[in-house]
């Protein structure tokens, strides 16, 4: 008689793989069949004679061990239903052990379960975490970077941006803007930028800032604009972006884990390497909603405490993109919405009234002064 | 079904010979040559969802080729991806071998074929991944080692230490513990051993002499880079 074996004997004598029987069970205590062929002999092993644990590699096995004459006998079974019976069967004096190795086994399992439980959730926390924690990644990263990296990045780039371009050296629109940058930048406490204004001569109708403070203005822009005051409000809201570190912002999302790591390791030139690599990307980076809110409400506050008129700001805005829509490139980096202009009302009407103070320039003759520098180029 | 081992050593190949109608699983790309009465399918063992997981989470390969001697008996030549040794074993329905994903080359019809999900300490620092086979079922069972496989025998409760990046499979029977290989972080470390798995018997445990991870860094030095 064969049976299909459905247990493995191990001892000494016995293969190290484990001779496969078969065991039956009785009232008084198993019997073992060996396989065709086994070495093992067929033996019956009263319950009395039997100790019990749990074994096998994820401890689900029941482990049943006993003495043949002088050599050990050790039984793992693994069939559930064959495991289920033996404890149906057995001995009181095997409850207790019994219970003890179900015990262990449902220990292990709570662990596996724990530990795949914990794994998973670890897993999830980490994405819900770059998924709504990225931005508090990006500060932490920013707040890390000393204002000398953020500078030598930004002249890098600066440097990159406009070796093409033809900047404006002396002239009226210079001195403009230098007076302009000057008193707003007289406002800003706690200042740690040297702040860099250019003139770039273009049609293009833009402004932009790069991280360290250097920042660029078009004569596309100074033509549109209808006074002073209306540059000087771009102006502020660039400066703003700057002091706020919103380019490092979006420069460390954009470069991500590698500029987290230069900056955690310390690798300067790893960083500026890698501004460089992102090139005039930088220039024409958009902000994000809230940067441009913050640069905004910003903007507007040290317009006030500058004493230039901060109406001029809204309303360059809002004469912009009611009109020229398309041609405008201000408002590809800088989207203009109602809700936009609404908010820097409500944000204008919040703070203490200041009878503005004029310009010592008069807009008319600069605005002439950039329509003949054109001509005579 | 029967089996033979050719060239035995690093470049082996298997013979396997089939009855009319068997069948022998093997790891896709495994077959070399076959006779025309050999028709390959392709299988997926366990189901779409189970070659799926198998191949996601394992990496075991997607597929197994089946192999059926459709059209009357014949061979069929066998061969692993790298080179190391073939060694055949019997299944004989109760043992159960956990097999780390590239050790599998082929098996009978009546070997059965799953993914199984190791504990997250194993799965992390026993180097064999989150997920080996467990192959049980009867009938003939053919492994692959990367260098000469090498068979350990426990005795029950016989302890040994096994470098986790040779281990190729271990019967169920047998339970491991994993341990730093030196009594300190900083010497198991630069003994170049670091994580060691401590297998307790009773049960067999197959290693391979070589360890691929280290075979990989050592020829990349020789590797052309280009640019």
């Amino acid at each position: 008689m064969n049976l299909t074996p459905n247990a493995l004997c191990f001892g000494d004598d016995l293969p190290a793989t484990g001779a496969p029987c078969r065991v039956t069970l009785s009232v008084d205590g198993l019997r073992l069949i060996p396989s065709e062929g086994s070495p093992l002999i067929e033996e019956s092993v009263a319950f009395a004679a039997l100790s019990v644990a749990a074994g096998g590699l994820d401890h689900d096995q029941l482990v049943l061990s006993w003495m043949t004459g002088a050599s050990a006998r050790t039984l793992y079974l693994k069939d559930p239903t064959l495991i289920v019976a033996f404890r149906r069967m057995a001995p009181p004096e095997l409850t207790a052990p019994l219970e003890r190795a179900a015990e262990h086994v449902r220990r292990v399992r709570h662990s596996h379960r724990l530990f795949g439980g914990s794994a998973v959730g670890i897993v999830v926390g980490l994405g819900l975490l770059l998924w709504f924690g990225s931005d508090l990644i990006v500060e932490w990263t920013v707040a890390r970077i000393p204002i000398e990296w953020e500078q030598k990045l930004g002249e890098a780039v600066y440097q990159d941006a406009l070796s093409k371009e033809t900047v404006l050296k002396e002239g009226p629109a210079v001195s403009a803007v230098q007076e302009m940058t000057q008193r707003l930048t007289d406002k800003i406490l706690h200042n740690p930028y040297k702040f860099q204004v250019s003139v770039v001569q273009s049609p293009v109708v833009n402004a932009f800032a790069l991280p360290g403070g250097y920042v660029v203005v078009f004569t596309g822009l100074m033509k549109k604009a209808e006074s002073g005051e209306e540059v000087a409000g771009v102006l502020s809201h660039e400066l703003n972006h700057v002091l706020q570190r919103h380019g490092l912002e979006r420069m460390v999302k954009m470069l991500g884990l590698a500029a987290v790591v230069s900056i955690v390791v310390g690798d300067q030139q790893g960083l500026i390497g890698l501004a460089r690599e992102l090139g005039l990307n930088l220039v024409t980076l958009k902000f994000g909603r809230e940067q441009e809110t913050e640069a905004d409400v910003t903007g507007i506050r040290l317009l006030s405490a500058a004493r230039i008129a901060p109406e001029g700001m809204i309303g360059f805005f809002e004469r912009l993109s009611e009109k020229d829509k398309e041609r405008v490139e201000l408002f590809s980096t800088h989207p203009m919405s109602a809700a936009r202009a609404e908010r820097l009302r409500a944000e204008l009407a919040e703070l203490p009234k200041r009878s503005p103070e004029p310009f010592t320039f008069e807009w008319k003759s600069i605005q002439e002064s950039l329509a003949k520098s054109e001509l005579n180029k | 079904m029967k089996s033979e081992i050719l060239y035995p050593g690093a470049f082996p190949m298997v013979r396997v010979y089939l009855a009319d109608g068997e069948t022998v699983k093997a790891e896709s790309g495994a077959m070399v040559a076959a006779s025309p009465t050999i028709d390959i399918e392709s299988k997926m063992e366990g189901g779409f969802l189970g070659a799926l997981s198998r191949k996601m989470l394992s990496g075991e390969k997607f597929f197994f080729q089946t192999l059926r001697a459709s059209r009357g008996a014949g061979e069929v030549l066998l061969a692993p991806t790298v080179p190391g040794e073939i060694v055949v074993m019997d299944l004989d329905g109760v043992n159960e071998y956990m097999v780390q994903k590239d050790g599998f080359l082929a098996g009978a019809e009546g070997v059965k074929i799953e993914s199984k999900m190791q504990s997250l300490t194993r799965g992390l620092l026993g180097g064999e991944g989150f997920f080996i086979l467990k192959i049980s079922g009867t009938g003939q069972l053919m492994l692959n080692s990367f260098g000469a496989i090498h068979k350990i025998e426990l005795k029950p409760n016989e302890e040994y230490i096994v470098d986790n990046s040779h281990l190729v499979a271990w019967t169920s029977t047998t339970t491991y513990n994993i341990e730093k290989a030196s009594s300190g972080w900083i010497a198991s470390l630069t003994s170049g051993e670091g994580l060691v798995c401590r297998f307790r018997g009773p049960g067999v445990v197959y290693i391979q002499s070589r360890n691929p991870g280290s075979f990989g860094n050592w020829i990349r030095q020789f590797i052309p880079v280009s640019e």
